[in-house]
């Protein structure tokens, strides 16, 4: 039986990353086919590929679909073959009804006018094939998450969809709709609908799915047919490289607890659930915290919670040596000895069109004070001494931050958060985007604070980098801990386990 | 700082030349010096409440109440020195005070309760208009009573006396060659570049040109007169408010990127509050030179004045989305903004034309604002 779709030897090069490597992957007609993978492995890649987002030319190798080699241009023109992605993010505008939303973009028309009855009518039918009882006229707003993703998948169907891909569907859904989204695809796959199915969360994946490839760092590891695998088995294949001696990790004479968290709530705002919960763990003078868990575990909140800049806290705190931070702002966590890093630096880091003195020394101006203006000498001294002892690869201060290649651009954040003069340091995904070269200072860095007395909590999606530079290991699973592991006991399984919410015994 | 001579500024200077040419040609009054004084307290006002604009504009903000706001300030103080007989110098306190608090409250409405600045400030325009006409009682409130002059109107009518304003001139331009040479032997001792010696010499050669032409003039008629001080006190001011206090780096940071200014720690609430009562403070002083200009407090003083305002910031090089604009530019288009004005009104343009051409300037302003964003 020929493949449906068919990915040969695929790819796929971004400035300084190859993100693919002659990665291939078959989907057979009518299979629900699982793709897992670390964060950064490649999943997403691989289906912006075959979605039409990097159309084609962009990348090497070749697609084929039904046997036949195609190119596509477009997300629009993946489509007219057939092919459907449902992204985690939900593409729905609230204020209008299913219909309206199912059909936004294709509207029945009666001459000029929108066929309002055609529009209702059509639009109850493509919701029975959903399984959603729901009135057409229901804005899309009132429905739950859960409900929404169905409409999603009730749009993709609108369109002679073969192939359905599903990017995490279920990141956001409760277990009861997890079920009903389950038992969906098991009916679309009855009528001959072959389904990509990316998730974390393998109880899921081997429910519902045929076979499963693994991918790590950007190439095929394997693929199995489920009833042929174990989780175990899979998680081994995610995880399993080794690690080289990439991370210079010196430890540290360990002292005082310079930042204690004590069954810390947070939501994102009044009226939303828990977003984390019940959380405590300390970082001491000297030490390493490392931070893992999978995208939407809420390690970038914790940490921005904690420096003041998001969520509403429902209960806890947070003290920093012995000064307790509650509704803090920025502003008082860096008077507190706190600074961030933090992982979206264009966003949160860096004011792009201005040169790299006026970043450096945004967080220390009130404290570069001479009366009511700046101190410029002093100001200059300082930008200088971390310009330089960052080694940031440029002609001078004066050149603009967003012309730097993103590993100077990240030592600028450091630089600005460093001299703040922090006794506690938090990073944020500190060498994401970064070349090999500039992430090996980045650990140096690391080292050299906790040399210097400072604690450092360190956020990682990337286990190695966890593993290599980290005293202590906290995993995060859904909002809460997921387990704590010293140097010794992180294993990448064990991590894995604990970021999936799973106990593993000791492999 | 090497020399940024760009396409934009170019344009700008060239179009002023041909302003003044078009209008010098049409109207030979249009260079006399009698004129020129004119042209020069225009100027003084339009630049000044544009440097005010500019406060609230670096952090990605605007405000459309000014113009309202100029003529209400500029109607207390006149009702109370002419209906209630108060000294000049005592009518403006309260006057200044009401600027300070009411712009204070609408910067605090801004940032605390998150509206847009342009919603909150479009109903400042008619909420100010109102009460302007209600303290004046739509009446012509004369500044000064029998025609007495009073410090009120000696605002816009006292000159310093043209061997004054040599000397001033001549001070200005030592302080200009002094800060010049302090600022290139500390910027060459931290190791920045500098202009080569010639050109920062051929820069303050043309700055001395023109400010000397410009006292020549107005030397001519009266001396310099009292709005020009007054604006060249408060372009000070700003400059170093804006480019050597935290207070204004922090503004060119929330413009820039408000999410990382907050993430940095700057205070952004605080920051824009302090930006709108500046403001505040400074709608006071255009209040006060505005109605002085008029004469007398009259339903139609500060009308589109905030038009103006943001016209110049815009035409000077203020990015409307924030974090970028400079006191110098500000002036500059605050001079095109007034040279064109003046030039209509000595040419008597009937009011319909006027207020077209202003709004092709400010949509010109806007459209190449957005086109150099997009580069």
């Amino acid at each position: 039986m020929p493949a449906l779709l068919e990915a040969r030897a695929i790819t796929k090069r971004f400035p300084g990353v190859t993100a693919l490597r002659e990665v291939s992957f078959d989907l057979r007609p009518g299979e629900i086919h699982a793709l897992c993978g670390e964060n950064g492995a490649g999943k997403s890649t691989l289906i912006k590929l075959l979605s039409g987002l990097h159309p084609h030319g962009s990348y090497e190798g070749e697609l084929l679909l039904d046997g036949h080699s195609v190119q596509f241009r477009s997300i629009a023109d993946a489509q007219r073959h057939g092919i459907a992605v449902i992204y985690q993010e939900l593409a729905l505008i609230p204020e209008l009804s299913i219909a309206e939303n199912l059909f936004l973009g294709c509207e029945p028309l009666r001459g000029l006018l929108i066929d309002w009855e055609k529009l209702y009518t059509e639009a109850r039918t493509v919701l029975a094939r959903v399984g959603l009882d729901l009135s057409s006229e229901t804005p899309v707003g009132q429905l739950g998450v859960g409900q929404q993703q169905l409409v999603e998948i009730a749009k993709a169907l609108g369109k002679q969809t073969r192939i359905l891909i599903l990017d995490e569907p279920t990141a956001a859904l409760a277990e009861r709709e997890v079920e009903i989204l389950l038992t969906l695809l098991r009916e679309l796959q009855a009528r001959g609908i072959a389904c990509i199915y990316i998730s974390h969360k393998l109880d899921e994946v081997f429910a519902v799915a045929d076979r499963i490839t693994v991918l790590r760092d950007g190439a095929t590891i394997s693929t199995h047919s489920t009833a042929a695998t174990s989780k175990s088995g899979v998680i081994r294949d995610m995880v399993g490289r080794e690690i080289k001696d990439l991370f210079p990790r010196a430890a540290s004479r360990v002292g005082d607890v310079l930042l204690q968290v004590d069954h810390l709530s947070v939501a994102a705002s009044p009226n939303r659930p828990a977003r984390l919960h019940d959380i405590s763990f300390t970082v001491r003078a000297g030490e390493v915290l490392g931070i893992g868990g999978l995208m939407g575990a809420g390690r970038t909140e914790l940490l921005m919670h904690i420096f003041g800049a998001w969520g509403l806290r429902l209960g806890g705190q947070v003290m920093i040596g012995s000064r307790s931070l509650r509704d803090a702002t920025p502003v008082e966590a860096l008077a507190a000895g706190l600074a961030l890093v933090s992982e979206d630096r264009k966003r949160y880091g860096l004011v792009l069109d201005r040169d790299i003195g006026f970043n450096l020394s945004l967080s220390s101006l009130l404290r570069l004070r001479r009366g009511l203006l700046v101190d410029e000498e002093a100001e200059v001294r300082a930008n200088q001494g971390f310009f330089s002892s960052l080694r940031v690869k440029a002609p001078s201060l004066e050149t603009v931050v967003g012309t730097l290649s993103g590993g100077n651009q990240q030592k600028v954040v450091i630089g600005k958060a460093l001299m703040t003069g922090p006794r506690v340091v938090f990073l944020d995904e500190p060498t994401r985007g970064i070349d090999v070269g500039a992430k090996l200072e980045v650990y140096e860095l690391v080292n050299r604070l906790t040399a210097e007395g400072k604690a450092v909590v360190l956020v990682s999606s990337e286990l190695p980098e966890l593993m290599g530079m980290s005293d202590r290991i906290l995993m995060l699973h859904e909002g809460g801990l997921g387990g704590e592991f010293s140097r010794t006991e992180a294993t990448p399984e064990r991590l894995l386990a604990a970021a999936l919410g799973r106990r593993l015994s000791a492999a | 700082m090497k020399i940024k001579f760009s396409a934009r500024d170019f344009s700008l200077i060239l179009s002023l030349v041909a302003i003044w040419v078009f209008f010098a040609v049409a109207s030979p009054q249009y260079l006399s010096a009698r004129n020129l004084s004119a042209l020069s307290v225009e100027l003084a006002i339009t630049a000044t409440l544009a440097l005010g604009m500019l406060l609230v504009i670096l952090p990605g903000h605007i405000d459309l109440s000014v113009g309202s706001g100029v003529g209400l300030i500029g109607g207390i103080a006149a009702v109370l020195v002419f209906n209630h007989h108060w000294p000049a110098l005592l009518a403006f306190l309260p006057a200044i005070a009401i600027a300070l608090l009411i712009w204070f409250a609408q910067g605090t409405l801004i940032v605390r309760e998150r509206i847009p600045a342009f919603i909150i400030t479009l109903g400042g325009l008619l909420i100010f208009k109102g009460a302007f006409w209600l303290v004046i009682n739509t009446h012509t409130v004369p500044v000064a009573p029998g025609g007495r002059p009073n410090l009120f109107s000696l605002l816009t009518t006292y000159y310093l006396p043209p061997l004054a304003s040599y000397g001033l001139i001549a001070f200005v331009l030592l302080a200009l060659v002094t800060v010049t040479l302090r600022g290139r032997k500390r910027r060459a001792s931290m190791g920045f570049e500098v202009d080569d010696a010639e050109l920062a010499f051929l820069k303050l050669f043309l700055t001395a040109q023109a400010l000397l032409l410009f006292v020549l003039c107005v030397n001519q008629f009266r001396g310099i007169p009292l709005p020009v001080l007054i604006l060249g006190v408060v372009a000070l001011v700003i400059q170093v408010i804006t480019r050597h206090t935290p207070f204004g780096r922090h503004l060119y940071a929330i413009g820039g990127n408000e999410e990382a200014a907050f993430v940095s720690g700057v205070p952004v609430q605080r920051v824009v509050i302090g930006a709108y009562t500046l403001l505040g403070g400074i709608v006071a002083i255009t209040g006060l030179l505005q109605t002085a200009y008029a004469g007398a407090s009259t339903t139609t003083v500060g009308d589109s004045m905030e038009l103006d305002a943001i016209a110049a910031c815009v035409i000077g090089g203020t990015s409307l989305r924030g974090g970028r604009g400079t006191v110098l530019g500000v002036i500059f288009g605050a001079l095109i903004m007034a040279s064109l004005l003046n030039g209509m009104t000595l040419l008597a343009v009937s009011p319909e034309l006027k207020f077209i051409a202003r709004g092709v300037v400010l949509t010109l302003a806007v459209w190449m604002d957005v086109k150099l964003a997009k580069r």
